[in-house]
């Protein structure tokens, strides 16, 4: 029954186990590299491994890199710590002969079943639990509310319907047409002041390291004063973009500007949302535009929903916002404004929106004299924090995007002081 | 020296800095400091990132070394920079001294942590520095040396404990942040926040400490925009202490808001909503608490 014994001491168990964990991290998304393996099994010789408390944070510190790990971490360590299959294929082979249970005392681990061999446990997963696990990364898949609104909103959308995800291949010349607006974007992208600055003889600030380095070729004599002068880096874009019902003839055109912004500027944030936020920045981040696209579709869960821009800028304001990321940027929300949601609420995240933002800029296809249209209700409550406000502005005209930014001006836009709410009843 | 022989001895250390930590925090500053490893934090403004590695630098008995990060950090604030007005006058005196050599250096924050046998090194904001800084610092973490062309490698004696912090602003580069061990700090439960309010103002009376903690607990559970840290906590307590109240009263709450709640949305909403209700709440709650300690 001791089988193998020798090579398997217990120290050999606990990192087995250990390897094992890290595997199954991996398997459900987690970076756990070999690095942090490495990390972790020195980690497990500091601490108690019997204290599932200690275990736990060690493993959460070394294989966990952001809060949104954190649940998955959680799910299989505690898979773990019972000592139940972590992995499908795991569940009836291999490292039968290292079942440390079986060895000496000396070790802390081996009475645990987590450090034990997996061998003897022959039960397959059942299936159903396992196509559960699978799905931890993402959550919170129910959303019926997005689709019971579609009707109503994309109503008016007499044209082409094109949020079907099969419909929305995009050609080889479309691909390079958004590989020219990526570029055209990065030359238009609104700068600001960086810190950090440069040797410029047009340069109007005095540079005293640059004026020592030179004058060590004269013996200390400065005959060459040395200038310098602030570097211009670009500001950082934001997108917020509609991807409801009603913009749904916008959205794949939409969807792909942003993957060139994103792809043009270093730092540019790319969020869509209907019924909620969804970040896209680090879908649509890679070096092939069509691969960043395809992930980036994958990526939105209410896809052609109806519309809370409300609650979505709710959203976005207390959860990035919150960590700064529209401070100091160009905050271009591209909408047409119909919302289903409080337009008190919409007004109240808009404001707060603008206040974090450099300039805000709202750019509406819908343009406002067609049809004698009155401007959607959220629309109006909107307007009065917005700094640039783009009515007409078609986002499948390609090209026009670019310009516009470009078009943009960086400074900081005068704004008169709204009260927080109108008081009233 | 910093040795620690285990988790528990850590955290005495730190209580008796007044720092006081859950045992997933002291498991983790325990790690790095035992693995060599650099520590990253993150977590909601106020939950005591930069104290941890003040209190800790006071426990173990070594200088703290802050770099504070922002947009357009360089070499020359974080690492070294020549003391140029001083090179010019001993070029124009004709000195004989070497330009470059170590007098002429002047050390900013990382190379002086290197310098030291023993310091605890706090990269502040780490999120706030362009991602190119990040690029170099990522030398200096893994090796703990860095190269100056005119003197050569400097490499430190012994690592010094690196307690990195960010807020969030941007997501840190994943090379970064496999090297470093990860935590995330979260507001602090009542049992917790009761004890660092009175381990932090010993002088202020118990009740008024167990109301106000679990009044902050309250407002947390609420959808606010900016969540009251623990250093806010502390200076509402201050605040009611000074003004001489001792027990937590709806009007004073109302008056005294300002120092916990730094939104005017947030602010309105706390005082537009049931605050009578609200604090004999609070007070019901830390009676209860305060039995339920009392009979352990």
């Amino acid at each position: 029954m001791r089988l193998g014994a020798p090579q398997s001491s217990p120290d050999q168990a606990v990192m087995l186990a250990a390897v094992k964990l890290a595997r199954a991290l991996r398997e459900f998304g987690l970076s756990a590299s070999v690095d942090a393996e490495h990390t972790f099994i020195r980690g497990l010789a500091e601490i108690d491994v019997r204290d599932r408390t200690q275990m736990y944070w060690t493993g959460h510190a070394t294989f966990v890199h952001s809060p949104d790990q954190h649940p998955i971490f959680d799910a299989i360590f505690e898979r773990f710590w019972e000592g139940r299959p972590l992995i499908l294929e795991e569940a009836g082979s291999e490292h039968g002969e290292s079942d440390a249970r079986m060895q000496g005392s000396h070790h802390g681990g081996e009475a645990l079943p987590q450090f034990g061999g997996e061998g003897k446990k022959k039960t397959a997963v059942d299936g159903d639990r396992n196509r559960g696990e699978r799905d931890i990364p993402s959550a919170e898949s129910e959303d019926g509310a997005s689709h019971q609104e579609r009707g109503v909103l994309a109503a008016w959308s007499d044209q082409e319907i094109l949020s079907r995800r099969e419909n929305l291949e995009y050609q080889e010349d479309e691909l390079l047409a958004l590989r020219l607006l990526a570029k055209e974007i990065k030359r238009q992208a609104p700068a600001r002041r960086s810190r950090r600055a440069h040797a410029s003889p047009a340069g109007h600030r005095f540079d005293v390291r640059q004026t020592v380095r030179s004058s060590l070729e004269t013996d200390g004599e400065a005959f060459r004063l040395g200038f310098s002068a602030p570097t211009m880096r670009p500001r950082r874009l934001l997108f917020l973009c509609d991807v409801s019902g009603s913009m749904e003839r916008y959205s794949r055109v939409l969807l792909a500007s942003l993957g060139a912004a994103v792809g043009a500027a270093r730092r540019a944030e790319a969020f869509v949302f209907a019924t909620r936020l969804t970040r896209l920045t680090k879908s649509l981040d890679g070096r092939d535009l069509e691969q960043a696209l395809d992930k980036a579709r994958a990526a939105i869960p209410d896809w052609s929903g109806g519309t809370r821009i409300g609650y979505a800028l709710s959203e976005f304001n207390s959860t990035y916002g919150r960590r700064g990321y529209a401070r100091g940027a160009i905050v271009i929300v591209v909408s047409d404004g119909w919302d289903r949601g409080d337009p008190k609420i919409l007004e109240d995240e808009v404001r707060r929106l603008q206040l974090q933002a450099r300039r805000l800029v709202w750019i509406n296809p819908r343009p406002m004299s067609v049809d004698q249209q009155p401007l959607a209700i959220g629309m109006r409550a909107a307007m009065p924090y917005i700094d640039d406000f783009v009515p007409g502005h078609d986002p499948r005209a390609v090209a026009g995007l670019a310009q516009l930014i470009g078009g943009l001006a960086s400074d900081r836009p005068a704004r008169r002081i709204v009260p927080a709410r109108p008081t009233g009843p | 020296m910093h040795g620690f022989n285990s988790i528990a001895e850590l955290s005495t250390a730190l209580t008796s800095q007044r720092y006081l930590m859950d045992e997933g925090l002291a498991t983790v500053v325990y790690l790095a400091i035992r693995l060599g490893k650099p520590l990253l934090v993150e977590g909601e403004p106020g939950v005591g990132k930069t104290e941890l590695a003040k209190a800790l630098a006071s426990a173990t008995g070594v200088p703290l070394i802050r770099l504070q990060c922002y947009e357009g950090i360089d070499v020359h604030q974080a690492l070294y920079d020549w003391d140029y007005p001083r090179q010019l006058l001993q070029l124009r005196a004709g000195g004989h001294t070497p330009l470059y050599s170590e007098e002429f250096l002047l050390r900013r924050p990382l190379l002086e942590a290197l310098a030291q046998p023993n310091a605890v090194l706090l990269i502040d904001e780490l999120d706030r520095a362009d991602d190119e800084f990040e690029a170099f610092l990522l030398e200096f973490l893994s090796d703990f040396q860095v190269t100056i062309p005119e003197i050569g490698v400097v490499r430190a004696p012994q690592p010094p404990i690196v307690i990195i912090t960010s807020n969030r602003t941007r997501d840190l580069h994943e090379a970064l942040k496999r090297r470093c061990l990860y935590h995330w700090i979260d507001h602090p439960d009542l049992q917790r926040e009761v004890a660092i309010a009175r381990a932090r103002l010993p002088h202020v009376g118990q009740s008024l400490v167990d109301q106000i903690c679990s009044f902050v607990q309250d407002l947390r559970w609420l959808d606010l925009y900016r969540s009251p840290g623990v250093g806010e906590t502390l200076d509402w307590v201050q605040a009611f202490h000074e003004l001489g109240h001792h027990q937590l009263d709806a009007r004073t709450a109302s008056s005294t808001l300002g120092t916990l709640l730094k939104e005017r949305d947030d602010l309105e909403r706390i005082r537009a909503g049931d605050l009578d209700a609200a604090v004999a709440r609070s007070v019901q709650r830390a009676q209860e608490f305060r039995q339920r300690n009392y009979l352990r």
